[in-house]
């Protein structure tokens, strides 16, 4: 795994934190390398000097990060040349959903600013993502940050991961700024049934709500990635839901079906809420036949390539990431390796496929 | 309240009905349903069927009415940018077949090419109106006959197009070794026309064996030279139809899969020898049914390359995915002279082939104006306001309206006037029999019409495609 977090020493612990990028050059904004020992790189932001250790400096070029003299801590918000950077808005959720990859608590510590510098100081045509918690039970701070940061950085665009749970109507003129047609709002719907999602994310109210939020999006031209997580609970009518999203949700862009992630709740409920998608291929195939015969967009993701049919390999999201790593015995020659999505640390392991194995 | 959406439906069978939107989704009911939506006594059972496929109205969340709106919209393209000429730099030919008397002159005849001046002011006119890509198609007479003006367009358009395509419409009488690497390149296709058995390809159009031969034989030279590139389209008459295997057989003689079936159609003089071919002759219905079914008991899940018949895939698409508006033979509103353009001999602008026979028969001319002094927009207009199906009164009641299209010529053509009652026309007629046929494929239980869908759709799997409520 790549670490996000860093330790280092600062010159000056009773500093307040910082937003700075990484950089060999000192300039603006920049904590510049000012000298390369053997053991550690040092590095000098303003008045602050820090070092961390040489491999980790020498990885975290190019990086914006997030400084804490106060816990000696360096954060990797935006790694350079990775289009996997997400900035966390908050802990805090109004859902609990079952399989949460990331489980809410209830304190709140705002970082708008630091976020918004941190937008400032990206990559030329970054994409950044935001999620939470729910990022939108701080809409106003993120909206504002969206503004500003849009007006600033014409050429970033932006991915935010959101229940939808809190959008009104007052909404869709300011969502028609320009700026929106920059943003990608992800998701999730479990369900065509309101009673099984709400269930699922454990708030009653959280369907009506949702298909509100569909329709303003809709009307203010937001593009919507939507997002289905396979459970042994919904896997069966997902062809009901193929045929919920054709008819009423035409508008959205990529319909993303995924595979849950072996983190947050789902690791202790792994073994009730884990559909295996491989024993049972029909519903996956229909559900993904009936979208594409109404010519939505199908992505599947966080499924290994031997555990789908070959009908459905041209619809998974290859994956190509310096975060693979859990390589499995069994795909040591498996000529789709490079691309395939079965190596993450935190999915399931082919063992908990039936149907799965190298291809040749 | 609730309400459902303002739906038209048509009977299928005794108790089926097909019910849909004006925004053309749709869905397989029987006739009792029909009654309560008519009578407004839907029981809660229909009311949830209707929320859950978009069709009911006035719920606080205001979801369907967007979706609707949505659909509707995408039903409802605006016009592209010029992205499909035909061009004909030749009107002569070295054929006489028996339906093409208006289309040619003779091989040797003079004032049918187009003159160094017209080319000039056709590679201007599209340079200045073409999108950013283009499908350029040539037509004739026999186009082969003027490779060079081919050449010079073709050098033109990939300068200034990004990845041109290039169909040649060819009766394949013969290929000299300049056509033969002419045809070798990527972007060029070859489009030709093969009647069915050489009987009857030789009855209605090389006349004797050895002209039949030699089509024969280069046919499988240009599929050589060019493979995967050459397509056919077979010509048919009603009073001399083949039978639907022997039909199949010809074409996969060449690997030809894909066939785009159309009734011969008559124009001028020729129309008034053959009087059936104003209206439509159910014969056709028989035929194209029993050619499809033919074709559906040969797609099997290993038989390679599927086969299909274009225009039924084309109306199937049209039927499931909003914004399928790429054939300008199939479309409302149906922008004559914008994205698709002819460009006669002459330099005259036309937009639909037929257009064009139509003026060289003296029946009626729908010239849009010339390269040289450009579109005649006023025009244009005038033709566009009879190009929209959706306020017809009798397509508005119809289940297929947004999927269906309107042809304003063709009306024009065919009954003189462009506002014919629909359900005598033959457009009407050909395309109700199309589309109850599609209807029944995407409602069919048979597993093998569920695979042939597949195919002809590209889904990963056969399943039940279509939404019922019975
Ligand atoms: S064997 Fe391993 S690499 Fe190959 S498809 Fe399966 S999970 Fe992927
Ligand atoms: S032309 Fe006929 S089939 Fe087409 S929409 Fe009109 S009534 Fe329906």
């Amino acid at each position: 795994m790549i670490p996000l977090m860093i330790k280092a020493s600062f010159e000056d612990k009773s500093a307040p934190p910082f937003v700075a990028r990484v950089g060999l050059e000192s300039a603006n904004n920049t904590a510049a390398l000012s000298a390369e020992l053997p053991d550690v790189h040092i590095y000098q932001y303003r008045e602050q000097s820090f070092s961390v250790a040489s491999d980790m400096g020498r990885s975290m070029n190019g990086d914006v990060i997030f400084a804490n003299p106060a816990t000696g801590t360096l954060h990797r918000w935006l790694r350079s040349g990775s289009s996997h950077n997400t900035l966390l808005v908050t802990e805090r959720c109004d859902q609990l959903c079952q399989m949460c990859s990331q489980p809410p608590r209830k304190t709140h510590l705002d970082m708008f600013d630091h976020l918004k510098q941190a937008c400032l100081l990206a990559e030329p045509c970054a994409q950044i993502g935001f999620s939470g918690g729910e990022p939108l039970l701080f809409k106003h701070q993120l909206f504002e940050l969206l503004e500003t940061v849009g007006e600033a950085r014409p050429d970033l665009t932006f991915h935010i991961l959101t229940n939808a749970q809190h959008f009104d109507t007052a909404d869709v003129e300011r969502l028609r700024l320009t700026v929106y047609s920059r943003v990608k709002w992800g998701i999730p719907l479990y369900s065509d049934q309101a009673a099984m999602h709400d269930q699922i994310v454990a708030k009653p109210g959280a369907f009506a709500q949702l298909m509100s939020s569909f329709a303003l999006l809709a009307h203010s031209g937001q593009s919507i990635e939507l997002r289905t997580v396979l459970l042994r609970e919904n896997y069966s009518s997902l062809p009901e839901l193929a045929r919920m999203v054709s008819n009423r949700l035409p508008f959205i862009s990529t319909w993303a079906i995924m595979q849950m992630e072996r983190i947050g709740f789902a690791r202790n409920r792994w073994a009730d809420l884990f559909v295996d998608h491989s024993a049972q291929t029909a519903p996956l195939d229909e559900a993904v036949s009936i979208a594409t015969s109404r010519s939505l967009d199908v992505a599947l993701f966080n499924m290994p390539y031997c555990t789908v049919s070959p009908a459905l390999r041209p619809y998974l999201h290859a994956s190509i990431s310096d975060w693979k790593n859990a390589f499995s015995s069994e795909c040591k020659d498996c000529t789709a390796k490079s691309f395939c999505a079965g190596f993450f640390a935190w999915h399931a392991t082919l063992a908990d496929y039936e149907r799965a194995g190298p291809i040749r | 309240m609730t309400r459902a959406l303002p739906l038209r439906f048509r009977r299928v069978a005794d108790d089926t009905a097909i019910v849909a939107d004006e925004a053309g989704r749709f869905f397989r009911s029987n006739m009792s349903f029909v009654s309560r939506l008519a009578d407004g006594h839907l029981t809660p059972t229909d009311k949830a069927f209707l929320d859950s496929r978009g069709f009911l109205l006035g719920k606080e969340d205001q979801l369907n009415e967007t979706s609707f709106l949505y659909a509707l919209a995408q039903r409802l393209q605006p016009p592209k940018p010029l992205s499909y000429v035909i061009l004909i730099p030749t009107l002569r030919c070295d054929l006489s077949c028996a339906y093409c008397q208006v289309s040619r002159a003779a091989q040797t005849a003079k004032g049918y090419d187009w003159s160094e001046e017209t080319l000039q002011a056709v590679l201007q006119y599209l340079d200045e109106h073409g999108g950013e890509s283009i499908q350029i198609e040539f037509q004739g007479g026999e186009p082969s006959l003027r490779l060079d003006l081919l050449e010079r367009v073709v050098q033109f358009a990939r300068a200034r197009f990004s990845k041109p395509q290039f169909v040649v419409c060819t009766n394949l009488s013969s290929i000299d070794s300049a056509f033969a690497d002419f045809m070798a390149s990527e972007d060029v296709y070859i489009s030709t026309s093969l009647d069915g058995p050489s009987w009857l390809h030789e009855v209605q159009r090389t006349q004797n064996s050895d002209r039949t031969s030699r089509f024969f034989s280069n046919l499988s030279k240009a599929c050589d030279l060019a493979p995967g590139r050459v397509h056919a389209l077979p010509t048919l008459d009603v009073n001399r139809l083949p039978e639907p295997n022997e039909l199949l057989d010809a074409f996969d003689a060449f690997g030809l899969r894909s066939i785009y079936l159309r009734p011969v159609s008559y124009h001028g003089f020729a129309r008034k020898h053959h009087p059936t071919s104003v209206g439509y002759d159910p014969r056709w219905s028989n035929f194209y049914s029993s050619v499809i079914h033919a074709m559906i008991s040969r797609n099997t899940s290993n038989c390679g390359a599927a086969w299909e018949e274009f225009y039924l895939t084309h109306l199937i698409k049209r039927l499931l995915r909003p914004g399928e508006n790429s054939h300008a033979d199939i479309r409302s509103p149906n922008w004559l002279g914008y994205d698709h353009l002819v460009i006669d001999y002459d330099g005259v602008l036309y937009p639909t082939d037929e257009a064009r026979m139509l003026a060289r028969t003296g029946q009626v001319d729908l010239n849009l104006g010339n390269v040289q002094n450009g579109l005649d927009l006023g025009r244009r207009a005038q033709m566009q306001a009879a190009a929209f199906n959706a306020l017809d009164p009798w397509c508005s009641r119809c289940p297929y309206q947004s999927a269906c299209g309107r042809d304003p010529i063709d009306d024009l053509a065919r009954h003189g006037h462009v506002n014919p009652p629909r359900p005598r026309t033959a457009f009407c007629q050909r395309h109700t029999h199309l589309f109850d046929l599609a209807a029944s494929l995407i409602y069919s239980d048979c597993p093998d019409t569920q695979l042939s869908l597949s195919k002809w759709l590209e889904l990963p799997v056969p399943t039940k495609l279509g939404e019922q409520h019975l």
